[in-house]
């Protein structure tokens, strides 16, 4: 786990008495946590228990009672899990990407180069067509798509633990170096005690409303976890 | 040599295909090629009207079309009713009853159309109304194509979905409207469809594809023209007949 200095430590995203409903439904209920910069949240929680809907309700796409705080500089990228989107339309890595930037309303981004870079896709796929990608590569991409507006909170739901063939890299790797390069604070929805563990320096337990927040060795205690996932339904140790 | 009445269809059409063309390719990535369809019956009735009151048909078909927009656009969003089923059955019922009103003398034109009739002031409708198509296409094109592509991306960058899939159901209404005169009511959602189809199985990336769409729908109604001028045939049916043998070649080129 990397150590951050807490000496300069700004408030990235703030957040009070979230709520959020949808119908009669309460998805989430009195959620109240804060991140300073560089720091990585992991949000755990079964499924159904509110996780993407935060992500959501962060990203202001959705109606929400209560306080979201962002810092006044705070740029996001997202990264959804299940992307809606077809993998063989017509349109290549570079329309992509461009897509983002010709969509942000501020004017300071990377080119698709250099995000592709990031990821570590070289300048032969700007233009390979969507359906031409490996799983990998596609989630590299859309990685690259949340980067190229030079995020400073980075929400990424649940990225699939699959190594990708070409660098023998998991996305936890690539998330890893690239938290240590690009400097951003990273939100990240994640099952994975291993993962959360090693690299997450808060955790945010969800169960429609929050069962723990904290530091993962304190809040990860065998009876704090039964109580978020029931008993027995969580990943062990032994992934990655 | 040709008469004046043919090169007015000839950019009557040109112009028609051009926005009907483009305004697909955005159409088919959202998958609402049959909604559009769909929508096009709905301005039979309205068509029909105009001919029994005597006003011009095409004010009838264009308040048919916008309501017909609109009404898609509240069932999609604000009930939770199934969209498909609901515009296939709505719409067919309109098609109907338009079928029933309209003087049998006037429905073979208004179920197929027949551009080389085209009238001075629906002459330069179509072309101002097609420039409008394309023009509000154009300037929305990067947002559009985002939102039909992904919702979610399109909400996460601070757009509007709702209001942009509002926006393109009133100029695919609207389109409707201007190739009404070109393949009438009945063929009007294959002028919007099968140039996109077709430049989708060929194109390597969204650039290519819009333009190609574009490019194929202007050739196949430029052909169906001049096969009407000079053979007698429907330009209509002769341009989706045109179109659906690009698409048959298209499958053999895909990618």
């Amino acid at each position: 786990m990397k150590s951050h200095n807490q000496h300069d430590s700004k408030q990235v995203l703030s957040i009070k008495d979230l709520n959020v409903r949808y119908g009669n439904e309460t998805v989430i209920e009195d959620i109240s946590f804060s991140l300073t910069e560089g720091e990585i949240l992991a949000v755990m929680g079964p499924n159904g228990s509110g996780k993407t809907t935060l992500f959501k309700a962060i990203l202001g796409s959705l109606p929400y009672n209560g306080k979201i705080i962002l810092g006044p500089e705070t740029k996001i990228g997202y990264v959804p899990q299940k992307i809606d989107l077809e993998r063989n339309l017509p349109i290549t890595v570079e329309e992509f990407l461009l897509l983002r930037v010709q969509n942000l309303k501020y004017g300071d981004v990377l080119s698709p180069e250099t995000a592709l870079g990031l990821v570590h896709m070289g300048a032969p796929f700007l233009h390979k067509k969507f359906s031409e990608l490996s799983s990998g590569e596609f989630q590299r991409t859309l990685i690259a798509w949340a980067l190229i507006g030079k995020p400073n909170l980075l929400l990424f739901d649940e990225p699939t633990s699959s190594i990708d063939v070409a660098g023998q890299e998991t996305v936890y790797d690539l998330l890893h170096h690239l938290h240590d390069s690009e400097k951003f604070t990273l939100l990240l929805i994640s099952h994975d005690l291993t993962v959360v563990y090693r690299y997450a320096t808060k955790v945010l337990c969800l169960n429609h409303s929050q069962a723990c927040f904290g530091i993962p060795k304190d809040v990860l205690t065998p009876t704090g976890l039964k109580r978020l996932y029931g008993s027995g339904n969580f990943y062990k140790h032994a992934t990655v | 040599m040709p008469s004046f009445g043919f090169l007015q269809a000839f950019i009557a059409g040109m112009f028609i295909a051009a926005s009907a063309g483009m305004l697909g390719s955005f159409a088919l990535l959202k998958r609402m090629a049959l909604v559009g369809d769909a929508l096009s019956h709905v301005a039979l009735p309205g068509i029909a009207l105009g001919l029994i009151f005597n006003f011009n048909p095409f004010f009838g078909a264009f308040v048919f079309l916008m309501s017909g927009a609109l009404l898609i656009w509240i069932a999609e969003h604000k009930t939770k009713l199934p969209v498909d089923a609901l515009v296939g059955i709505f719409f067919s019922v309109a098609l109907a009853f338009g079928a029933m009103l309209t003087p049998k003398e006037e429905l073979l034109e208004a179920l197929f159309g027949n551009v080389t009739k085209i009238e001075p002031f629906d002459f330069w409708l179509a072309i101002i109304l097609s420039t409008i198509v394309i023009t509000v296409l154009y300037s929305f094109s990067k947002k559009f194509i985002l939102t039909f592509i992904s919702p979610d991306l399109s909400l996460s960058v601070g757009l509007k979905p709702h209001r942009l899939e509002l926006t393109f159901l009133l100029i695919f209404a609207l389109s409707v409207l201007i190739g009404m005169k070109f393949a009438g009511v009945l063929l009007m959602g294959s002028l919007i469809i099968i140039p996109a189809a077709t430049a989708r199985n060929i194109a390597g990336s969204m650039y290519s594809y819009v333009l190609l769409s574009v490019i194929l729908s202007v050739i196949g109604a430029l052909l169906a023209v001049t096969a009407s001028y000079f053979y007698g045939f429907q330009p209509g049916p002769a341009f989706v007949i045109i179109a659906g043998a690009f698409f048959l070649a298209s499958i053999f080129f895909k990618k």
